[in-house]
């Protein structure tokens, strides 16, 4: 548990263990996690998309469970744990949800698909076996522009039969 | 999008975030406290909230988790929901599911998995949004909620607390800490009509009855969405009370959800979402459906399974 910082100062210290690396930086205290992200660590994966708690672009795990880095302080992710797209797997070893959303054909244009995955990634933790409409209430804060969503439900439910079988 | 800059502190306990607090005030700063951050922080891109000091209770571990419940104690125990308990945590607990499923139906209609995963209870009856779900369940269920402050604790109704759009009878030197609900009945139920952009409702509505022989002994509801704050209908619950369970009932008891409440007539929201007259139209179909769910559950109806929708 991160202590308590002294008196409110208009910049702060912020250790964020990011894909397993302590990551320190001072940043203002205004800053965006997905900022700190994508500026400050250069991890660009992260998008975002509305910047308003809407489209789910910007999710990443905190603690293990899926959150809107647009929507959460670096400040407030002092002393926690924040997995990225980047970090669940590479162009050599996908993760499962990845290999998923290939071979469903589950993105268009892809630029809400680090997010749909981080987010589907939480779903099929929370339920290992959903059907499609908790697949769909689960992707509730994920909006995705191009596919309309029936390959990225398909995808989620590939994924959930990888997992399973791995 | 950015916030305006802020000067911000972190509290490790519930005495140094009040400690914090007094501090602030008396600098004449402008000071908010910053619970999950979903309300709050997009309110501070918008620049609708513009604080100077933002005092961060996130990480104060003894607001957080459940206590009590029928679990713990002889029938009629109340259940003490610690404000830091995210909506995560209490769509997970399985005693809070099982003993109030219209918490249970709020919480999986309520915004999206990844705000569940931070926002609070105790940051939602802050924030006092005029359409948030959470707060009819707690007014049907009759919570209370403590505060602390630099002069001690109190406990206050919901009903008196909550005051207005993005307003409560909380003072600048106070913290919520905790919600009470006393023990309720099984028959509850919460049905919405959400807006489909932002998921709030447009309209939602909390009912929880308790049926002797044939009869409503006791019913409590309220109505979200649709007024400056989630209300009781008064003429609807009185309908309800002491009523024999007959067809007619719920629709006419229903039909006055639009009615009164405890300030006197309900003065409708009207936006470019939907006009007054709209929104009481739905506070009354809300209504009747989670009635007739209330009721259908009151008789261990299982087709009225908690959380399904
Ligand atoms: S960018 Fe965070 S939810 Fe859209
Ligand atoms: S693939 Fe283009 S937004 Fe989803």
């Amino acid at each position: 548990m991160p202590a308590s910082t002294g008196p409110a100062e208009r910049d702060v210290a912020v250790t964020v263990t990011v894909n397993g690396e302590p990551r320190r930086e001072r940043v203002p205290a205004r800053t965006l996690l997905v900022h700190f992200l994508r500026e400050q660590l250069g991890l660009t994966g992260t998008h975002v998309g509305c910047d308003t708690t809407q489209c789910g672009a910007c999710t990443v795990a905190m603690d293990g469970v899926a959150v809107k880095s647009c929507t959460v302080l670096a400040a407030q992710a002092d002393g926690h744990e924040v997995t990225t797209i980047e970090g669940i797997g590479d162009a050599e070893g996908l993760h499962p949800v990845q290999r998923a959303f290939w071979a469903e054909h589950g993105l268009q244009c892809g630029y809400c698909t680090p997010g749909m995955i981080m987010a589907v990634r939480q779903l099929l933790a929370d339920n290992p076996d959903p059907g499609d409409d908790e697949i769909r209430r689960g992707l509730a804060g994920n909006i995705c522009r191009c596919t309309g969503y029936q390959n990225i439900v398909a995808a989620a439910r590939a994924a959930a039969t990888m997992l399973q079988e791995s | 999008m950015y916030t305006a800059d802020f000067a911000y502190a972190r509290a490790g306990s519930l005495a140094g975030a009040l400690e914090l607090l007094a501090a602030a005030q008396a600098r004449g700063e402008d000071v908010k406290l910053l619970a999950g951050g979903q309300s709050l922080l997009p309110m501070m891109k918008l620049r609708l909230a513009a604080p100077e000091t933002l005092i961060d209770i996130g990480g104060v571990g003894e607001l957080k988790g459940v206590t009590g419940g029928p679990a713990e104690g002889a029938e009629g125990a109340k259940t003490v929901i610690g404000a830091l308990t995210t909506y995560r945590e209490l769509e997970r607990d399985p005693m809070i599911t099982a003993t109030f499923p219209a918490m249970a139906d709020a919480l999986a209609v309520l915004a999206d998995s990844q705000v569940r995963a931070r926002g609070t209870i105790g940051g939602c009856i802050a924030h006092a949004d005029p359409a948030s779900d959470l707060p009819a369940v707690l007014l049907a269920l009759d919570a209370t909620v403590t505060i602390a402050g630099g002069h001690g604790t109190r406990e206050a109704l919901l009903d008196d607390f909550l005051t207005g759009i993005y307003s409560t009878d909380l003072a600048d030197d106070e913290i919520i800490t905790a919600i009470t609900v006393p023990a309720a009945p099984p028959g509850q139920a919460y049905e919405k009509f959400p807006q489909p952009a932002s998921h709030l409702p447009l309209a939602g509505a909390c009912a929880a009855v308790e049926i002797k022989d044939g009869t409503i002994c006791r019913a409590g509801v309220a109505v979200t969405g649709v007024a400056s704050r989630p209300y009781r209908p008064r003429d609807t619950e009185r309908i309800l009370a002491s009523a024999p369970l007959t067809p007619s009932l719920l629709a006419s008891a229903a039909a006055q959800a639009g009615g009164a409440e405890q300030g006197g007539d309900v003065r409708p929201l009207s936006d470019q979402h939907a006009s007054g007259p709209y929104r009481l139209h739905l506070a009354e179909i809300m209504t009747l459906r989670a009635l007739q769910r209330a009721v259908e559950r009151a008789s261990g109806n299982s087709s009225g399974k908690a959380g399904e929708r």
